[in-house]
C-alpha cells in the first residue's frame, strides 16, 4: 500500500498483520470486515496513547530518549499493568540471546584455538564451499546440455515426420 | 510479509507487528523525538498484547458466545465497559438510535435553560 499521501495520520499497522493476530487469538471465529478495520485503528490509538504517556514521563525525567522504563511506567499508569510482566520477559529473553551471541563470539577469541588452526578450518570450509559450487555448476551445465540435445532430437523427428508425410509412405526405421 | 525481514536484524527480536511501522506511528505523536530500540520493541510487544486482549475481551463479553462472531458492537461495548479501553470510545462510539440521540439533545437544551 503506497503511502504517497504523506499524511502522518494515515499511518496504520498493516491489515494483514492484524488479521493474522486475530485469527491466532480467535480461531474459528467470524470477524466482520469492519470490525477488523476497527482493530487496526485501535492499534494506532493505543500506540499514540502509550507513546504520549511515555514521552511525558520521559520529559519529566529530563532524558531525551524514551527508554524501556518510561514505556513500562506508561503501561502501568494507563491501566495496562497486566502486560508488563510478559513484555519484560520477552525483552529479557532477547537480551539473553544477544548476550549469548556476544559471549559466543568473544569465546571464540578466548578459546585458545590458535589462530593457525582457525585459519586452517576456515580454508577447509572455503574449499568445501568451492567444491560444492563447482559440482552445482557442472550439474547445471549437464542439464542444459541434455535439454539442448532433446530439443535437437525433437526438431529432427518433427522435420522427418513432415518429409514422410509429404512424400509417399516409406518404411520408417525405429530410431531410438 | 514485508517488514518482518527488517526486524530480524537483531536476532531473537521477531514481532508479529512491524516495528518500523510502530516507530513511524509513535513519531507522528506530537513531541516524540527519540525512542530507544528496546523501548520500541516493548511498545510493539505491548501493542500485540493489546490486540489479543481487545479481541478476546470483546468476544467474551459480546454476543459472540451465541453466534461465534465478532462485530463492531462487541468492540464498542468493550470500549465502554472496560476502563483501560475507555480511550477507544472516540473512535468506537456506541451506535445509538437516532431518536434516543435527539431525545438526549432535547434534554440537554432544557437543562441549560
Amino acid at each position: 500500500m503506497a503511502s504517497s499521501s504523506g499524511n502522518d495520520d494515515d499511518l496504520t499497522i498493516p491489515r494483514a498483520a492484524i488479521n493474522k493476530m486475530i485469527k491466532e487469538t480467535l480461531p474459528n471465529v467470524r470477524v466482520a470486515n469492519d470490525a477488523r478495520e476497527l482493530v487496526v485503528n485501535c492499534c494506532t490509538e493505543f500506540i499514540h496513547l502509550i507513546s504520549s504517556e511515555a514521552n511525558e514521563i520521559c520529559n519529566k525525567s529530563e532524558k531525551k530518549t524514551i527508554s524501556p522504563e518510561h514505556v513500562i511506567n506508561a503501561l502501568e499508569s494507563l491501566g495496562f499493568g497486566s502486560y508488563i510482566a510478559e513484555v519484560k520477559d520477552v525483552l529479557q529473553e532477547c537480551k539473553t540471546v544477544a548476550l549469548k551471541r556476544r559471549k559466543a563470539s568473544s569465546r571464540l577469541e578466548n578459546l585458545g584455538i590458535p589462530e593457525e588452526e582457525l585459519l586452517r578450518q576456515q580454508q577447509e570450509l572455503f574449499a568445501k564451499a568451492r567444491q560444492q559450487q563447482a559440482e552445482l555448476a557442472q550439474q547445471e551445465w549437464l542439464q542444459m546440455q541434455q535439454a539442448a540435445q532433446q530439443a535437437q532430437l525433437a526438431a529432427a523427428s518433427a522435420s522427418a515426420a513432415q518429409q514422410a508425410g509429404s512424400s509417399q509412405e516409406e518404411d520408417e526405421e525405429d530410431d531410438v | 510479509m514485508s517488514g518482518s525481514k527488517e526486524e530480524e536484524k537483531v536476532p531473537g527480536r521477531s514481532t508479529s507487528l512491524p516495528m518500523s511501522r510502530v516507530k513511524l506511528i509513535m513519531k507522528s505523536s506530537p513531541d516524540v523525538s527519540h525512542i530507544n530500540q528496546d523501548a520500541l520493541f516493548l511498545t510493539t510487544k505491548a501493542t500485540e498484547l493489546f490486540v489479543q486482549h481487545l479481541a478476546q475481551y470483546s468476544f467474551r463479553k459480546g454476543c459472540g458466545g451465541e453466534s461465534n462472531a465478532l462485530g463492531y458492537s462487541d468492540l464498542a461495548k468493550a470500549a465502554e465497559e472496560s476502563e483501560p479501553f475507555h480511550f477507544l470510545t472516540d473512535i468506537l462510539p456506541k451506535k445509538i438510535l437516532a431518536r434516543d440521540y435527539l431525545r438526549s439533545l432535547e434534554e440537554r437544551s432544557e437543562d441549560s435553560d
